[in-house]
């Protein structure tokens, strides 16, 4: 009962709020962000892959009696299913328009597709087709893995100076930096230019390991270097 | 005439601003005992972590004009001993935050100690 009832939909779920109809710890997906579900809610496992991880370790059993968060409406068990993808549409988006941010992502898929599919036929030899990569998600992969830095800078004030002191990055703000300077990257376009244009462009540059975003990584680590002496100043 | 104030403003004798006059008495003002506990100060200064891969990893970006192609080894090296960090940083937060006593562990932090403290009070 309880798992029909979250994927009621909006309308649905503020009407039955309205009602009184819903136990108090019952909430709608209206609500975003972790909160809006009790500690004790479990995050969904919605993929097949690892729910067999699961039944291997005998863990299953004691998830299914607790009670469990719904899915999000773009996490699913299918093959086309990728988070990355789904974390770079979510920083697309504007003003929650999601739809268009698919588009828009779906959209530059496709001309790194055109593009990519133009150069394996004016390849030559048969060794140069195979080094070229078709799949769009492929490249994204690449791109991103190429703009993760390593470092960052930190502003850390000692004697009343603030001194910019290199420091070791998370895995998670690494993968935020990459999108995030992948976006910066293209908005900073001609207006004439489409986005999906320049963000194929971009991904492609990103996965060859050559353009603006991986010369602006580069940057971030010459400057970690040139501030190594006050590495020291990190005390953690 | 005048009279200088300084002769009036000077502390006498009986002066709590007084020069002090040797040997000074002793008062105790608190028991002179250790307290049963410890405060948690102390805990808050941590090493730099991973400043040795760290320093490896710049020479060899240097010497490979920040190409990252060529010092994979030196970054998965720094990358794995900062990712070791975190997880011994966090195992060790959780276990102090609880108190928990792991035998054979050096570095404690002050919940470690109150707790072994509390469990073998020191006899006074």
């Amino acid at each position: 009962m309880n798992s029909i009832r979250y994927k009621l939909s909006g309308v649905t779920c503020s009407v039955l709020q309205a009602a009184n109809f819903r136990p108090a710890y019952i909430q709608c997906r209206l609500y975003s962000g972790p909160t809006s579900f009790p500690d004790f809610f479990k995050n969904p496992i919605f993929r097949k892959e690892e729910q067999a991880k699961l039944i291997e370790i005998n863990e299953l059993s004691k998830l299914a009696i607790s009670p469990v968060k719904p899915p999000g409406v773009s996490e699913t068990s299918s093959v086309y299913y990728d988070p990355l993808v789904n974390k770079l549409i979510n920083h697309v988006m504007k003003m929650g328009k999601k739809q268009l941010a698919r588009e828009l992502v779906e959209k530059a898929f496709e001309n790194v597709k055109r593009i990519q599919i133009e150069r394996y036929h004016l390849a030559s030899s048969a060794e140069a087709k195979a080094k070229i990569i078709l799949n769009p998600k492929d490249i994204l992969h690449q791109a991103i893995e190429n703009c993760r830095p390593l470092l960052q800078l930190l502003p850390i004030k000692r004697g009343g100076i603030v001194y910019q002191v290199p420091a070791p990055i998370t895995e998670k703000r690494s993968l935020f930096l990459a999108i995030k300077w992948l976006l910066d990257a293209t908005n900073d376009k001609e207006r004439t230019i489409h986005f999906p244009q320049q963000f194929a462009w971009e991904l492609l540059d990103a996965a060859n390991n050559t353009g603006k975003v991986v010369k602006r990584k580069q940057d971030l680590h010459r400057q970690c270097e040139a501030n190594r002496a006050y590495a020291h100043y990190r005390w953690q | 005439m005048r009279l200088n104030p300084v002769l009036f403003t000077a502390p006498s004798s009986k002066n709590a601003r007084r020069p002090q006059r040797e040997p000074v008495p002793f008062q105790m003002l608190l028991p002179l005992r250790l307290k049963k506990t410890v405060s948690g100060k102390g805990d808050k200064v941590k090493e730099a972590a991973c400043m040795q891969e760290m320093a490896v990893m710049f020479a060899c970006f240097k010497k490979a004009e920040f190409d990252q192609q060529q010092c994979l080894k030196e970054v998965s090296s720094f990358q794995s001993c900062y990712k070791d960090y975190n997880e011994r940083a966090k195992l060790q937060r959780e276990q102090g935050r609880k108190g928990i006593l792991v035998p054979g562990e050096k570095n404690l932090t002050h919940r470690q100690l109150n707790q072994l403290l509390k469990s073998f009070p020191p006899k006074v």
